[in-house]
């Protein structure tokens, strides 16, 4: 009897979520499955002409250079851009914790880069960034410093647009982080006081472990979505100076919407697709195995 | 009661409304445009409203996108035969990409069919790019915005070191070097050096001039002595250009130019260079010589960089749009056009009026551009070789890699790519 109503209710869960689940199936699953398929064919949707290749697609982009290049330089910005925009989040979140004149007014500028078009944002920053008239270059000669190529020099023009991210995704981090600090009781700190902690391990030993889930949350959502850069490399550099800004979503577009090589913009989805999915299984089961 | 006669009031005043609406609706003709923005934009825009004043049964839907967009969104929904789109703006080297798909409607057809022929007055090199296979194949696009690579250069500067005109490529560097050794805050070259289209437009005249090619016989010929040459003689050109040219645009070219900062233009196009002579934005009026681009090896070759108008075949309104192009390629519209926006023409009357070459000074040059400039590679590669070119030749400019080393890589890239 117990096990005929746990069906019944199985089932009527199903029911209810089967149109919702078919919908997201469709629009989830087909797609990955027809990259999936279209990376093992020589595919060029101009002509329309597709020849099987088996592995052929992922052994040449692999052996590429510029593929190479493409994947060190999304690691590098994915693994410095998300922590450090966590630990800025965290640091902002702490400072903006004590109540102080103007804090609403603080925390209002401090949000505000994260409401802002992404590609206003490249316009604004491309204009800082000018060799010759640019915000900070003006700062540089000012002090009696030489300029930089912020975006045309190959060694910068990375952490160039790094800092871009990071002037406009910390915000999302902090309040994120804020949240969860709103959420710990106060008695929970004033124990700490009694017991006699100063404030620095008050931080340190009670708040940032208490906020460890909400940390890794940031972490798993920068990650995934700085993996997937793409909108800030278009607008500044277009992949340059010398590819030292390309990156794996940018190498996907050039092969499927510049050259139409459908395969080849494929088999680049799909490592990607592995890559992202490898880091998000690994966020969380942090997450879950923290709260089993 | 009265409801119901109110009711019935109204139905009867919407039934004539619907078949009145229904009885205009057929006999607009409603054409979508897949256009450029910017200055070729309000240029098509210009010719729209001039076409609708005499056809007022006509209307136009015009998709200002920029050139990646345009191309992407053709490709797309041209694949998908929707006939979404009448007319479509083309950027001359991938006609050949699209017609190699059978996706453009054979315009000698339309011709024959109104009973018209090829003008003779729009220049007949240009008209031949839109012609698949190149150069006597049939009829698929007509030129429309008449844009040849030009040099631009300061005759007042050149003139103090000897040059009234350059013929070669050798004597550009030997006043770009004047120029640095003696005009503090001048920068003596400027060109785009952003990866991919920008930074090989302008280096192409170069490399024809140096007597090299992109493909010989359907193969890469990167790996030549002409091509090092050229190569070699460009990166060291490339001493005399800004510091921050890795990523100089159009945009930053002109503002140098017109600002009189820079001295040598290695390459303009027309759209660039049209507040040349107007004093409120040029600090440079009347001191700028444009002109086509010095040889070395072998004679200057202009390059031509054409956007060319087609109808796709699946367009359900054919005659009423090459009704369209046969108005936006007339003589009248482009002299329009080119005095309100100063968008080139591609017509030889046009290059002549004389109030427009009062505005454009460059105008005989552009028109011997058009007669006999060179088009680059017609291939269904050319968006990715000119992409693995630009990488390349961008690597060697920021001194990642030797001239050799870049050519070599350049030729090992291309010919996986066509061989692929």
């Amino acid at each position: 009897m117990r096990n005929r109503e746990r069906a019944v209710y199985s089932s009527f869960f199903y029911i209810v979520f089967a149109p919702a689940l078919l919908i997201i199936l469709l629009l989830t699953t087909y797609p990955m499955v027809t990259i999936l398929y279209d990376s093992f064919f020589r595919y060029s949707f101009v002509v329309n002409t597709r020849t099987f290749v088996g592995l052929g697609n992922y052994i040449h982009i692999v052996g590429e250079e510029l593929f190479q290049r493409s994947l060190i330089n999304t690691l590098v910005f994915t693994l410095v851009a998300s922590f450090s925009e966590v630990v800025l989040g965290v640091a902002l979140a702490f400072l903006l914790k004590r109540q102080f004149l103007g804090k609403r007014v603080a925390s209002l500028i401090v949000i505000f880069p994260m409401i802002i078009s992404t590609m206003v944002i490249c316009a604004v920053w491309q204009i800082f960034y000018h060799y010759e008239i640019g915000l900070f270059n003006h700062v540089l000669t000012t002090l009696g410093m030489q300029r930089v190529g912020w975006l045309t020099d190959q060694r910068v023009a990375l952490a160039s647009i790094i800092l871009v991210d990071l002037w406009q995704w910390t915000p999302f981090a902090f309040l994120i982080i804020q949240a969860g600090m709103g959420s710990i009781p106060s008695e929970i700190f004033e124990a700490a006081q009694i017991d006699g902690a100063r404030s620095g391990q008050i931080a340190v030993k009670v708040t940032l472990p208490i906020l460890r889930n909400q940390i890794l949350l940031v972490l798993m959502l920068r990650t995934l979505d700085t993996f997937r850069l793409f909108d800030k490399v278009y607008a500044l550099t277009g992949g340059g100076p010398a590819n030292a800004t390309q990156t794996l979503s940018f190498f996907i577009y050039r092969e499927g919407f510049k050259f139409f090589n459908f395969g080849r913009a494929s088999a680049a989805s799909v490592i990607t697709l592995v890559g992202v999915a490898f880091l998000a299984l690994f966020y969380v089961r942090r997450l879950l195995g923290e709260e089993e | 009661m009265k409801r119901m006669s109110m009711t019935m009031v109204i139905v009867l005043l919407l039934i004539p409304m619907a078949l009145f609406a229904r009885g205009v609706s057929e006999d607009v003709t409603t054409l979508t445009i897949a256009g450029r923005d910017g200055a070729y934009g309000d240029a098509m825009e210009l010719a729209i409203q001039s076409y609708t004043a005499k056809n007022p049964n006509v209307r136009f839907e015009l998709l200002k996108l920029s050139g990646s967009e345009l191309m992407e969104q053709s490709v797309i929904e041209l694949r998908g035969g929707t006939g979404a789109f009448d007319v479509i703006l083309i950027d001359d080297p991938f006609l050949t990409q699209l017609q190699e798909a059978g996706w453009l409607a054979d315009l000698d057809a339309l011709y024959r069919k109104k009973g018209v022929a090829i003008d003779p007055d729009l220049v007949e090199n240009m008209v031949n790019i839109g012609r698949y296979p190149y150069p006597n194949g049939p009829l698929y696009a007509l030129p429309h915005v008449g844009n040849v690579a030009l040099f631009a250069y300061r005759q007042d500067v050149s003139r103090k070191y000897g040059i009234e005109k350059f013929d070669t490529w050798s004597q550009v560097l030997d006043v770009a070097k004047k120029i640095k050794a003696n005009e503090p805050g001048m920068a003596p070259i400027l060109f785009r050096g952003v990866q991919g289209n920008p930074i090989v437009t302008g280096f192409l005249p170069i490399y024809w001039a140096f007597g090299a090619d992109i493909l010989k016989d359907g193969k890469p010929a990167f790996d030549t002595p002409e091509a090092l040459n050229a190569l070699e003689y460009f990166l060291e050109l490339a001493k005399y250009a800004p510091q921050g040219v890795t990523a100089y645009q159009a945009t930053q070219v002109s503002d140098a130019l017109l600002s009189g900062v820079g001295a040598i233009a290695i390459e303009v196009w027309p759209g660039w260079i049209g507040n040349l002579e107007n004093p409120e934005l040029s600090n440079v009026v009347g001191k700028v010589k444009i002109a086509a681009h010095p040889g070395e090896v072998k004679r200057s070759s202009s390059m031509i960089g054409a956007w060319m108008v087609a109808i796709p075949k699946d367009s359900k309104n054919i005659d009423a749009a090459f009704d369209f192009l046969l108005h936006l390629t007339s003589a009248e519209t482009q002299a329009m056009i080119s005095e309100k926006n100063g968008v080139p023409p591609t017509r030889h009357s046009v290059h002549k009026i004389s109030s427009l070459v009062a505005m454009y000074p460059w105008y005989p040059a552009q028109l011997d551009g058009q007669i006999s400039g060179s088009i680059r590679p017609r291939t269904n590669y050319w968006a990715e070789i000119e992409s693995v070119f630009g990488d390349y030749l961008q690597r060697a400019l920021v001194g990642n890699l030797t001239a050799k080393a870049a050519l070599e890589q350049i030729q090992r890239r291309v010919t996986e790519i066509i061989e692929r």
